[in-house]
């Protein structure tokens, strides 16, 4: 994964969060500019909902701008954070369990309607048909991924989106660091049978990857 | 094949997450195990396909800090109204203290009263007026007129020997000073038209005198004035008769010679153009 500006601004943003901290609205205001997209694609891919992601993520920064004064150790702000997103996750998912068969039409209408998201696809792909594939693909992934656990689904995200590491993601989740590493192998194996299900594998599209 | 990895090892492998010897030890396995070198290959595969899962593109919105939660308390309809009650309360309760309120219920009356009730002193007095006995206050009242009649009258007289005196003394006052003054304009009046008289007459005299003096005397200068200019008119006169008539002599000199003249040229023009005739009448 090629690191963007946005990234290296991210992994240095040590005095941003410290200025944050002191109360200063300012710099709060930009490390919610700087992390938003983290937060809200780390609760999209769990909930495969643009609002609910959107809920969270607000919850999640206003939570964040009122107890960051409470943050003992700058270095660990990303877990922090990923901490407060991942408790607001579980919460959105309780209150969602009662209508677990609604969410799941929501889901399914959500796949129907979405057309190719033209804008948001960088450009690196000059051949539009392989663009379009590129984003059905994506898609059907993000769809395979919604099919797992939610403790194997936040571990993948956490570790093959957010890159997190290991020991990161035990402090987000507050289990031990083996824990994590099995739920993470549990979760690929169970992401592989389910494209395997979905007849997605290396011969039905070996193409461009 | 003494090593054989967990999932924990492959997962840490897998994420570059391993090191030192149980990384070594996990390539070895690699390197002499086909079946786990396609294990990772299908690891490897899947985390690449996964990787196909873009992220979404989304603009942070303005984050709305918690202060608007108390602001939410202070809103509620509830606490509204009841705060504008307790306001209100505190407002009527406020009035009532500074403009001195007093509602009061007895029997079936209901009173509001602003400031001390003043009823109670009213009742008082009309309790203590029974003492005296009706002929007693008439008493006291006749004592009283009597007594102010009595200071009236004195006054009233006291007043009009007063003004009675002043009126006099001012009177007599008065008549002395008319009387003294109409004697002294009596006694003076006859010598001083006397004088005036005589003192007009003579100034009259003197006036009259130092007229006719000086009119005579202008008279006089006038008249020598007068004959003198007469004088000067005369002999101008005579003078310019005198140049008058010279200059008409001297023009009719000057006639006498200019006519001379012609009769001279005119004799010498016949004279000439009779000896021409004749000088013509000898040739012929």
């Amino acid at each position: 994964m090629a690191e963007t500006l946005l990234d290296i601004a991210m992994m240095h943003s040590d005095t941003l969060i410290a200025r944050a901290k002191q109360g200063d609205q300012n710099a709060q205001g930009k490390l919610v500019q700087l992390w938003y997209k983290r937060i809200y694609n780390f609760s999209y891919k769990f909930f495969m909902d643009h609002d609910l992601a959107m809920e969270v993520s607000q919850k999640t920064f206003i939570s964040m701008c009122r107890s960051l004064a409470g943050l003992q150790d700058i270095a660990r702000f990303k877990s922090w954070l990923y901490k407060i997103a991942v408790n607001y996750c579980r919460e959105e998912a309780r209150k969602k369990k009662g209508s677990r068969s609604l969410s799941f039409d929501v889901v399914w209408n959500r796949e129907a309607e979405d057309s190719p998201q033209w804008e948001s696809s960088s450009q690196r792909y000059a051949n539009p048909e392989s663009q379009y594939q590129q984003a059905e693909l994506s898609d059907i992934l993000q769809q395979a991924l919604y099919e797992l656990s939610d403790e194997q689904r936040e571990v993948v995200i956490m570790k093959e989106y957010e890159g997190l590491k290991f020991r990161e993601i035990a402090e987000v989740l507050n289990i031990s660091e083996n824990t994590v590493k099995s739920r993470m192998y549990y979760g690929l194996d169970g992401l592989k049978k389910i494209l395997e299900r979905k007849n997605i594998t290396k011969d039905t599209i070996g193409y461009e990857l | 094949m003494s090593y054989k990895p967990d999932q924990n090892d492959w997962m840490a492998y897998l994420y570059g997450e391993l090191e030192g010897a149980e990384k070594e030890k996990m390539e070895q396995y690699l390197l002499s195990d086909a079946n786990a070198r396609k294990e990772l290959e299908q690891f490897q595969y899947l985390r690449k396909m996964m990787g196909a899962v873009e992220d979404k593109e989304v603009i942070a919105p303005p984050i709305v800090l918690g202060d608007n939660k108390q602001r939410f308390i202070w809103n509620t309809p509830a606490v509204r109204i009841i705060s504008s009650i307790a306001a209100s309360l505190l407002i009527i309760m406020l009035v009532g203290k500074f403009t001195d309120t007093q509602i009061s219920m007895s029997g079936n009356e209901f009173k509001i009263s602003f400031g001390e009730p003043k009823k109670i002193e009213a009742t008082q007095s009309v309790t203590s007026t029974p003492l005296l006995s009706a002929e007693e206050v008439q008493n006291m009242i006749n004592q009283s007129l009597n007594q102010n009649n009595i200071a009236m009258q004195t006054s009233w007289k006291e007043t009009q020997q007063k003004l009675d005196a002043s009126v006099r003394s001012n009177l007599a006052s008065n008549s002395n000073k008319i009387d003294r003054l109409v004697k002294e304009a009596s006694s003076a009046s006859q010598d001083q038209i006397r004088q005036f008289v005589s003192t007009l007459q003579n100034e009259n005299t003197e006036v009259v005198k130092n007229y006719f003096q000086l009119t005579a005397s202008e008279q006089k200068k006038y008249i020598e004035n007068l004959l003198v200019d007469f004088a000067k008119y005369l002999q101008q006169q005579r003078s310019d008769d005198l140049q008058l008539v010279q200059t008409q002599l001297k023009a009719i000199e000057q006639n006498t010679d200019i006519f001379k003249q012609e009769t001279e040229q005119i004799l010498s023009s016949i004279i000439t153009t009779v000896n021409a005739a004749e000088v013509k009448e000898t040739k012929y």
